[in-house]
């Protein structure tokens, strides 16, 4: 799980499938699915966006929809 | 010869055109600043060139990224110019392998180069040109460096890619292509083999094109079984994921080949990230740099400008003129038209030119540095909150320079939706031809707290978006869906030069507008003033123009200021907002040194005066505007509904404000 993940931790996801098919569709487009190696870079208040890092790309995506995603720590 | 502009987001596309071409398209740094097709002509005439959206994919989520598809579905293109990110190869690689499928004539420009050394990249651009076949040039768009030998590239080889099928499907995918084709022989131009990948990969725009030209029931019925195959064979959620991967394989390959990676310096980037997105300084410095940014346009920096230009324009200018009409002998009427309607219309309007100028700039400042998509990540949460997402804030911000490039912006939205949403309550957004009436009445009547009253206008527009943001999601526009993904570019140290360019070329058309907009405006305005249905040279409260804003004005009444002069004003503040400014400037028409701000003194108070600004901020978006809404919605019934509910907000709030003002003691 992603909520297990705190700033600065890194991570490689294992399965990206519970998330919203949009969503899914556009981290795709950003090269990030399942396999790619994930870093936390930040994480806004009160419920607010996190925004990942990877292969050297930050991506700003929601709270709900990043903690669908199943990740292993590195 | 036609040459197409394709690559990712955020590449440097529009970069290169504006090189390629010399001329100046809107460049910023984040994804999504291009949302328009927009044809240039190369500098030495090889032909025109056409810069488009930025497309991770051919297959599109959003508008901006249909218009793309549709380019290469429904029109003619001679040549594919690819722009590669050097510093993200892999991403950039998936849609030049569509591209390449695309089997017209193509070549490379491998852009960012700079940015790819300075992480430790170095790719080999002729060994990645021998694998796809095609030319490959390095460039850096910023500065134009390879610019001219991608031209010459360009210009002489024949650039038909060599290398034909670089992915191989595997075997069942590769003969479901292999019956698409069939189906599809001689009743298209495109290359049958792209359409029959892009058909399985589920894209809309060519299965729309697809089912015309061929028999839609067998394609069916051939995807399925290719599905249903592909599903049972393989550990595989879907055929897009499927292509996807097969693709991801060449691409693996293709990197480790062509690119070596050495030691890389920290970007700056993630310094100022842990920063600016802050998890609890983020939104207190969104709102330091707005102040800031008010103070500089309204205090600091920007009124000692336009008063300096104010007392030269009545001052010098108008004698000159008076002088020089005087030795020509001009008639009284010719005189009055050009003092009292031109230079008093005109004028009146040029003199805000220096503080549009320091708003421009912020505004070119927040879009070339990447802080922009940052805001849009700061800003998500409250936007989520009233049904809207962090991406709308991108074309609010802009809408604060000018309500139309503002509306465009929201194409790249992705849900409908929000789209819509956004598209209705950009208008509210304060935009820079509002910026005068602001000024001109902040200096007559709040003089001692300037900046903080604008800013409380600024403030109060975006107040209402929320507000309405979230009444309209809960009434007219429900629905569950709502996306967020949004690509955080690094930051670019905006260089000095293509910040002016970037200024100028907004503020060109608060200039371009005055000299003909406004000018043939001020002439019809003086004209209606000057003359009545009493003849001509009327007492202006027996002309035309009175007789006009009378039929209004009782409308006004309550809301504190019922004159003709404010309802003339607002009745031309819709054609262009700019137009209120010359319009009083006109029907207050004061000689040399007495000044306006003086004058209204005498039609309303400071309360009066607030109400108007706040009436001013809300009411009817302008007709460029609202043709701009027309064109994005594509429907009367929202283009009305958004003309209706600002005048409504407009005027409730206004009444708010004045009779409540008036309850508890103010004037
Ligand atoms: N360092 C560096 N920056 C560049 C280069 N080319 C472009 N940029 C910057 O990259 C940012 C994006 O440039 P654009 O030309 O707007 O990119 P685009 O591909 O048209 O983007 P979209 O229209 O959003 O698809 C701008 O801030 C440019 O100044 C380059 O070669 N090197
Ligand atoms: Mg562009």
């Amino acid at each position: 799980m992603f909520e297990s993940l705190k700033m600065g931790d890194k991570g490689k996801i294992i399965d990206i499938s519970r998330v919203g098919k949009l969503v899914q569709r556009r981290l795709l487009d950003l090269g990030i699915t399942e396999g790619s190696e994930v870093c936390v870079k930040c994480v806004m208040p009160f419920g607010g966006p996190v925004m990942i890092e990877s292969c050297g790309q930050c991506v700003g995506i929601r709270r709900k929809e990043a903690v669908q995603i199943e990740v292993v720590r590195l | 010869m036609e040459i197409a502009l394709i690559g990712n987001p955020n590449t440097g596309k529009t970069s290169l055109f504006n090189n390629l071409t010399g001329s100046y398209a809107y460049v910023g740094n984040w994804s999504g600043v291009t949302v328009e097709k927009k044809v240039g002509v190369f500098k030495n005439n090889i032909g025109q060139l056409i810069d488009l959206p930025g497309v991770y994919t051919l297959n599109p989520l959003s508008k901006d990224e249909g218009v793309v598809t549709s380019y290469f579905l429904n029109e003619a293109v001679d040549r594919l110019l690819n722009i590669l990110d050097a510093s993200q190869l892999e991403r950039n690689l998936h849609l030049t392998l569509q591209l390449l499928e695309f089997e017209k004539p193509a070549l490379i420009g491998l852009n960012m180069i700079d940015v790819a050394n300075k992480r430790g990249i170095q790719i080999d651009a002729s060994k990645l040109s021998k694998i796809l076949g095609v030319p490959v040039v390095p460039v850096v768009a910023r500065n134009g460096k390879g610019c001219d030998k991608l031209v010459d590239v360009i210009a002489t080889k024949s650039i038909q890619p060599a290398n034909k099928n670089l992915v191989c499907y595997g075997q069942a995918v590769e003969s479901a292509i292999a019956a698409i084709t069939g189906e599809m022989t001689a009743k298209t131009n495109h290359s049958t083999r792209f359409l029959a990948i892009q058909y399985i990969e589920g894209n809309e725009y060519v299965r729309n094109y697809v089912n015309h030209i061929a028999d839609q029931q067998k394609l069916t019925s051939i995807l399925e079984e290719l599905e249903s195959q592909l599903l049972n064979q393989y550990d595989t959620k879907s055929l897009a994921n499927f292509i996807y991967t097969k693709r991801k394989e060449v691409i693996e390959k293709i990197v480790a080949e062509v690119a070596r990676k050495g030691d890389a310096t920290i970007p700056l980037s993630e310094k100022i990230d842990s920063i600016v997105t802050n998890r609890y300084l983020g939104l207190p410095i969104f709102l330091l740099l707005m102040y800031f940014m008010f103070m500089l346009t309204f205090d600091w920096l920007g009124t000692p400008l336009s008063d300096a230009l104010d007392g030269l324009l009545t001052g010098p200018v108008t004698s000159g003129i008076e002088s020089a009409l005087g030795a020509i002998h001009a008639s009284a009427f010719i005189h009055a038209l050009i003092l009292e309607g031109l230079v008093a219309g005109v004028g009146g309007v040029l003199v805000f030119v220096p503080q549009i100028f320091i708003l421009f700039f912020f505004i070119s400042l927040l879009e070339d540095s990447g802080y922009m998509a940052r805001v849009a990540l700061v800003m998500d949460r409250i936007m989520e909150s009233v049904g809207l997402n962090g991406k709308a804030f991108i074309p609010m911000i802009i809408g604060f320079g000018c309500n139309v490039p503002g509306i465009m912006a929201a194409r790249t939205i992705e849900t409908p939706r929000e789209r819509l949403l956004t598209v209705l309550l950009t208008p509210l957004m304060s935009c820079s031809a509002r910026l005068p009436v602001y000024a001109l009445f902040v200096g007559a009547f709040f003089a001692g707290h300037k900046a903080f009253i604008v800013l409380s206008l600024y403030v109060l527009g975006i107040v209402m978006v929320l507000i309405l943001a979230k009444i309209f999601s809960s009434t007219v526009l429900k629905s569950e869906t709502s996306l967020f993904v949004i690509e955080l570019p690094p930051y670019r140290l905006p260089q000095f030069q293509s910040l002016w360019r970037s200024t100028w070329d907004k503020g060109k058309g608060f200039v371009r507008k005055a000299g003909t907009f406004i000018f043939a405006g001020s002439v019809i305005i003086w004209l209606l003033s000057y003359a009545g249905p009493g003849g001509l040279e009327v007492d202006m409260d027996d002309s035309f123009l009175a007789a006009i804003g009378n039929v209004i004005a009782p409308i006004f009444a309550p809301i504190g200021f019922g004159t003709w002069q404010a309802a003339a004003s607002l009745i031309t503040g819709f054609l262009a907002k700019e137009a209120i400014i010359s319009t009083m400037n006109i029907i207050y028409f004061v000689p040399n040194d007495a000044s306006l701000q003086a004058l209204l003194a005498d039609f309303y108070t400071p309360l009066s005066a607030y109400s108007f600004m706040v009436f001013i901020l809300l009411y009817i978006p302008c007709l460029a505007t609202v043709a701009t809404i027309y064109k994005e919605t594509n429907s009367k019934k929202w283009t009305a509904f958004s003309m209706i509910y600002a005048f409504v907000i407009a005027y409730v709030l206004a009444l708010i404000i004045y009779q409540g003002g008036r309850l508890i003691g103010l004037v």
